[in-house]
């Protein structure tokens, strides 16, 4: 315990003899006197801008508040809003619409008589061409048609399938009845 | 702190309306009475093969939801025909069918079956239009669609 004393100079006289502190006092003393109404107008300056940047920081914290209760508020409308019920994969959707523009028989309107039309060309192309794939000479004449709808490289039941799709949308026909 | 009081205390009066009104709609939802029926479509093409149809019904009065599509009684008409998933829970559809076989009914037979839940008491009113129905060859040909009402 005493090695301890020691080693971290515990009994160090740290007070100041009252010559060291005179002579101090006597080496930093002012020069001249200041006058007492200098040293209130400098107060006076002082205290009022502390109070200015007082205000503006509270101003500022108090925007902030109201900022971030905005965007709260913000946010919970848009969940209120229920955006995740909205219409089906984007995906389908798009290909739907590439669907919709597929008018087999030219006639202006897609509906069923498109994709059943498909259908029997496909079936007839399969009877003399054992493949539809875009390589062979049927499955070229019928991807000139723009009958590939799904874009995958072959004229196939799929195709048929979106076309007939796309005929029975209801987004599509609205107000035939 | 007091941001912190005071953002909660925000949300709380955004959130609490929201609720209400969401468990409100709830409720409404729950209190008519709800039955199933199931609705047939038949189409009378004449002594013509039917080979494809399109047709598009919806409810003008009472309120119903379609819950499911069943295909037709003749067997080139059996499987269940296209139509749009949006439509299931909706009150209007549109239904179309082909088939590229030989075996083609002709004169009046059933090509669908629509199962509807219906809300409320009121007997509900259907609107029924043939959109087109072809032949083998692809062709338009004339033809009567009607419906009747299923226990």
């Amino acid at each position: 315990m005493t090695e301890k004393k020691g080693h971290f100079d515990e009994d160090l006289d740290l007070r100041i003899s009252p010559k060291f502190s005179e002579d101090l006092n006597t080496l930093f003393k002012p020069q001249f006197s200041v006058p007492s109404e200098v040293d209130r107008a400098i107060m006076d300056q002082v205290n009022r801008r502390l109070v200015q940047r007082h205000w503006r920081h509270r101003v500022f914290r108090h925007v902030s508040i109201w900022r971030i209760a905005a965007a709260a508020a913000v946010i919970i409308f848009a969940f209120s809003l229920n955006l995740t019920q909205k219409s089906g994969p984007i995906t389908s959707r798009s290909v739907l619409v590439e669907a919709q523009a597929v008018d087999i028989d030219r006639n202006g309107r897609v509906d069923i008589l498109d994709a059943f039309k498909l259908a029997r060309h496909i079936e007839s192309a399969e009877s003399t061409d054992k493949s539809l794939s875009l390589v062979s000479s049927t499955g070229q004449a019928l991807q000139k048609q723009g009958w590939d709808i799904n874009g995958d490289g072959l004229v196939d039941r799929n195709d048929v399938d979106l076309v007939a799709l796309s005929a029975v949308r209801l987004d599509k026909n609205k107000g035939v009845l | 702190m007091k941001e912190i009081t005071a953002i909660i205390l925000m949300s709380i009066s955004i959130i609490v309306p929201v609720l209400a009104q969401q468990s409100e709609q709830d409720i409404t939802t729950i209190q008519p009475r709800v039955r199933f029926a199931p609705l047939h479509i038949y189409l009378d093409s004449g002594n013509k093969s039917l080979a494809a149809y399109q047709f598009e019904l919806k409810a003008v009065t009472g309120q119903i939801k379609i819950v499911g599509v069943e295909g037709g009684q003749h067997k080139a008409f059996k499987e269940a025909p296209y139509y749009d998933p949006a439509a299931l829970a909706n009150d209007r559809i549109i239904i179309a069918a082909f088939n590229t076989g030989s075996e083609l009914p002709t004169g009046r037979t059933r090509i669908a079956t629509i199962h509807l839940q219906i809300i409320g008491d009121a007997e509900p009113d259907y609107e029924l239009k043939l959109v087109v129905a072809g032949d083998a060859d692809a062709k338009e040909i004339p033809a009567e669609i009607s419906f009747e009402k299923g226990e």
